[in-house]
């Protein structure tokens, strides 16, 4: 099934947009790596319609350190329009696979590390082992949002 | 005062001496600190990504437990406070978007209410109150010159972590950390792109080495001002200037390494507690003689 961004972020803020690419410019991943870059995005948004967009391995290459969101002089939310695009673009099967792994272990355990010797490590801060995650509450919280459409657990 | 304090997965999992020197800082300035049993907060990095209701919600379940606790919610991490600030905010603002979380809370027994607050440890010990307890306590100073990272997310976007405060064409420029380090007899120092991201999501969602190559860039600019030690409130961003400089010293054997902080050791270390009670005994980059320089041992 094919859902449409548009649902979630209002179109018609990309209208505002005129390419002055401070954004780019801005931009932390675009000037070490291969990013799509936040300019590009919009443009691409616009002119092709999002399914270009989502299906580009390059939207994933971001700090989300928003940076582009506070620079950009027409005050556009990109940081919600990337949220939304990403979000498609892993319904849809685009997802970086460490970050796959990084969910599917949030989803099972309840955190975003393993929990492994652990209460020895801290006693050598003197501290009392971690409080245990209401791990059940949080699967069926994860469960009922339907987290398990994007990834399995 | 007090709080409900909320550790993250990063502190207490991989660097629990972040968490021993601000539990032994809270005690020493008066604030109580509760320990709930919270889960993931989750990350704006990753779960915001991919699925943002999975993320409203279980940012929800964090704050139904403070909720129930009566208690605001202290974080360690700008990750968290992003995630935790930001859903908070949303689920006050948003009918809808409260109606339909409440909806699956309700059948574990929680329900968003809307009456607490989410801060970070360094907006607390920034309070007036706390800084004259401070100012009385510190047993010594430590004078180096220290540059201070706050972490993207502690302070961006400003819509979302200081609603209501800012008008639509102002920024905000973090400067809490700067100040509390000169009252401990710090020098802080502003150097040239400070509030460029350490590059850490970057490494962890996609290539590491590109996220390196951003602590590269900063770390140019820090030895340009002569800066001894970094300053950060942040596990993903240490994570990144610790491991990051071992990892880049390989490559460029002339890199000059500087010792990184999580803040609490610092104001730690000025109470008096030792390095290895405020766990400086693990990090990668050494700050053993930096600190046996200025007396501390």
């Amino acid at each position: 099934m094919t859902v449409k961004i548009w649902n979630f972020f209002p179109r018609e803020a990309l209208y505002e947009c005129y390419q002055c690419a401070r954004c780019t410019g801005s931009c932390p991943a675009l000037e070490v790596a291969p990013a799509l870059g936040p300019r590009e995005t919009i443009l691409k948004c616009l002119n092709l319609g999002h399914d270009e967009v989502v299906e580009d391995e390059r939207l994933w290459v971001c700090c989300t350190c928003n940076v582009c969101e506070d620079r950009c002089p027409q005050k556009i939310p990109i940081s919600d329009l990337l949220v939304a695009l990403r979000n498609s673009a892993a319904r849809r099967g685009n997802i970086p696979d460490k970050l796959e792994i990084a969910i599917e272990l949030l989803a099972k355990t309840g955190r975003s590390m393993i929990v492994h010797q652990l209460d020895e490590m801290r006693a050598h801060h003197g501290l009392a082992p971690l409080l245990p995650v209401p791990i059940d509450e949080v699967r069926e919280i994860l469960k009922k949002t339907r987290l398990d459409d994007v990834v399995e657990f | 005062m007090k709080y409900a304090i909320y550790l993250g997965c990063a502190i207490p999992i991989k660097y629990p001496g972040f968490e021993a020197a601000t539990r032994n800082v809270c005690e020493r300035l008066g604030i109580d600190l509760v320990d709930l049993p919270f889960a993931c907060c989750p990350p704006p990095t990753s779960l915001k990504m991919v699925h943002y209701d999975s993320w409203l919600a279980l940012a929800a379940l964090n704050l139904c437990m403070a909720e129930e606790a009566g208690l605001d919610l202290m974080t360690l991490c700008s990750g968290c406070v992003n995630t935790l600030k930001e859903a908070n905010h949303t689920l006050k603002k948003s009918d809808s978007k409260r109606r339909k979380v409440n909806r699956i809370l309700e059948e574990q027994n929680h329900h968003f209410k809307g009456n607490i607050e989410v801060t970070h440890v360094l907006d607390v010990l920034y309070q007036d109150s706390v800084i004259e307890k401070l100012i009385k306590e510190k047993v010594r100073e430590l004078p180096l010159k220290v540059g201070c990272h706050y972490g993207c997310h502690y302070f961006r976007p400003p819509k979302v972590m200081y609603p209501g405060e800012l008008s639509e064409s102002e920024s905000y420029v973090p400067v809490k950390m700067d100040h509390l380090l000169s009252i401990i007899g710090m020098e802080p120092t502003e150097y040239s792109r400070k509030f460029l991201c350490c590059g850490s999501p970057l490494g962890a969602n996609s290539d590491q080495d590109a996220g390196y190559a951003i602590v590269k860039e900063k770390l140019r600019h820090i030895r340009e001002r002569d800066i001894e030690a970094l300053s950060v409130i942040c596990p993903s961003c240490f994570e990144q200037f610790d491991m990051g400089q071992i990892v880049l010293s390989r490559k460029f054997k002339d890199l000059v390494k500087v010792p990184t902080f999580y803040l609490t050791q610092l104001i730690g270390l000025s109470l008096g507690m030792s390095p290895k009670e405020v766990g400086l005994d693990v990090h990668r980059v050494k700050s053993k003689k930096l600190l046996e320089g200025i007396g501390i041992s």
